[in-house]
């Protein structure tokens, strides 16, 4: 699983932080999310899906 | 056309006296029917009525094409006039970039998980400290003006460093903003003094800075790349504190009564107290979205194959879609155990609600907490007899009497 994220759409919303929080963080500036790590192993892939589809801003994109 | 209008049916609102759990029942009929039905609003304005989930999930998801503009509920509230200029720091009628300038400076102070981690010790206080004057005041209570009121009242007032003995303030501000009926001069009259003593803070806290939420978004301002003028930060912290304690306590107040009038879910949760957290968002789909939400069609389009044209209003049944069989199996069955995700009780898209997490955590601890120090909680009048509050979209109990036979003590219920 590959994890791409379109930044500039972020409203630091945090739902991403939550459900998959070793694969997604938020910058302590301004909350924009930052990608931990953009491979994730097959123990995230579940959290990170709910991440993708919970993203309110439709900020996550993952190619399966 | 005034003659065309008359004849297009009204939006149909919550009638909790009949249906004590919502959403009204001729929803889904409007839901089952193909494309889009036109409705005359208790505000006056007309509007595409949008009932069915993957719908409603599509136009909250696309601001470039529905904007927040006319005001998120200006199908029900009278002040939000779609055709008043946005005012200064107005973020819930922004949309794009500028409203992410927003999003991005409050949002972080009350939702990044570590504040929350910082705030749960204090909710689990503060939930205690009322039960504990529940328990030495007798046996029944209001569990909405001596609990639930309370309790949020006190969390979002300390997030903003605001004393609970100030809380008339936002409480005038609230009742302003959610009246149904409150005129524009109501809205300024209502919302005038919060909006004062909130500058009047801003003043003091960039002197003197403080560990809550209003002095952090003075020092992040301060090196924003375009930083926020007073009346903006005002605008974000007086937000936060007029939207922040009645919708919650609500929810938690209307949740406890379905789970009251429910006992073979709440004997599920008392069981297995791990099924709380899913019973926190099965609540918030249940009633999360009873009072809809307003956008406004940005350039011709459709919503699922109904063209609809630039200007024309939209209302979002928030409700009805998230009790649309398609996307939830047997939809209007209250069932703590079920899958939620992707419920749109807190909206959907860039304005969903920032105070989703301080809310979970409320209702959370709240639950767990009854649960364990409180096993005897019952409602002390039957269902038939509870009174629903009129004259504003934050649908839910008037009052809750409950009763008990023991609250035990807070470290017994740990
Ligand atoms: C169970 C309780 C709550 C429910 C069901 C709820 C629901 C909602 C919904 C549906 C929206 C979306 C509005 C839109 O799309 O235009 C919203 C926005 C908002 N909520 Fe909540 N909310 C709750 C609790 C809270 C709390 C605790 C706070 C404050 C800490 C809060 C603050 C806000 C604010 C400021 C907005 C405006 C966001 C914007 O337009 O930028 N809410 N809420
Ligand atoms: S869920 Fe989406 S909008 Fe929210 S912080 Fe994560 S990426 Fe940003």
């Amino acid at each position: 699983m590959k994890v791409t994220i379109d930044a500039d759409r972020c409203v630091a919303s945090g739902m991403c932080a939550y459900s998959a929080p070793e694969v997604f963080d938020q910058s302590e500036e301004d909350g924009v999310v930052v990608l931990v790590q953009d491979s994730p192993s097959a123990d995230q892939h579940e959290a990170v899906r709910t991440a993708a589809r919970n993203c309110p801003a439709q900020v996550i994109t993952l190619d399966q | 056309m005034p003659h065309q209008i008359e004849e297009l049916p009204a939006l149909p609102v919550p009638r909790l006296e009949e249906c004590p759990f919502g959403p009204p029942p001729e929803m889904a009929a409007f839901r089952e029917r193909p494309g889009l039905t036109r409705v005359r609003c208790p505000t006056g304005i007309t509007a595409w009525l949008v009932t069915r989930y993957q719908d409603v999930r599509e136009v909250l998801g696309d601001s470039e094409r529905f904007s927040s503009r006319p005001g998120q509920a200006a199908h029900v509230l009278a002040h939000m006039n779609p055709d008043l200029p946005i005012g200064e720091g107005e973020f819930t009628r922004m949309d794009g970039p500028e409203y992410q300038r927003f999003r991005r400076h409050f949002g972080p102070e009350i939702g990044m998980p570590k504040r929350l981690e910082e705030l749960r010790p204090t909710v689990q206080r503060v939930v205690d400290e009322r039960l504990d004057l529940m328990a030495a005041a007798g046996g029944t209570a209001d569990f909405y003006a001596d609990f639930a009121i309370p309790v949020t009242t006190t969390v979002i007032g300390g997030l903003l460093g605001v004393p609970y003995s100030d809380r008339k303030l936002f409480h005038d501000s609230a009742a302003a903003m959610f009246g149904s009926a409150t005129s524009a001069g109501g809205l300024k009259a209502g919302t005038q003094p919060l909006f004062e003593y909130v500058h009047g803070l801003i003043r003091e806290r960039r002197e003197n800075p403080g560990e809550d939420a209003i002095s952090r978004m003075i020092q992040r301002s301060a090196g924003a790349a375009e930083p926020f003028t007073d009346t903006e930060l005002m605008r974000m912290s007086a937000g936060l504190l007029t939207s922040g304690w009645d919708t919650t306590a609500t929810v938690m107040t209307h949740g406890l009564l379905a789970l009251l009038s429910h006992p073979g879910e709440l004997d599920r949760l008392r069981a297995d107290p791990s099924l709380v957290p899913a019973a926190v968002e099965e609540l918030a789909r249940y009633f999360g979205g009873a009072p809809g939400l307003t956008r406004e069609v940005v350039r011709d389009t459709d919503i699922g194959g109904h063209p609809v044209a630039k200007g024309d209003f939209v209302v979002l049944a928030v409700q009805a879609a998230d009790r649309d069989p398609s996307a939830f199996e047997d939809p209007d069955r209250l069932d703590v155990g079920r899958p939620t995700d992707g419920h749109l009780g807190f909206g959907y898209g860039p304005h969903q609600c920032i105070g989703q997490q301080t809310a979970r955590l409320e209702l959370t601890v709240t639950l767990r907490t009854l649960l364990r120090r409180v096993p005897s909680l019952r409602l002390a009048v039957p269902l038939s007899d509870i009174r629903f509050k009129t004259g504003t979209p934050v649908y839910g109990p008037a009052a809750l009497p409950v009763a008990w036979d023991a609250i035990l003590p807070a470290e017994e219920g740990r």
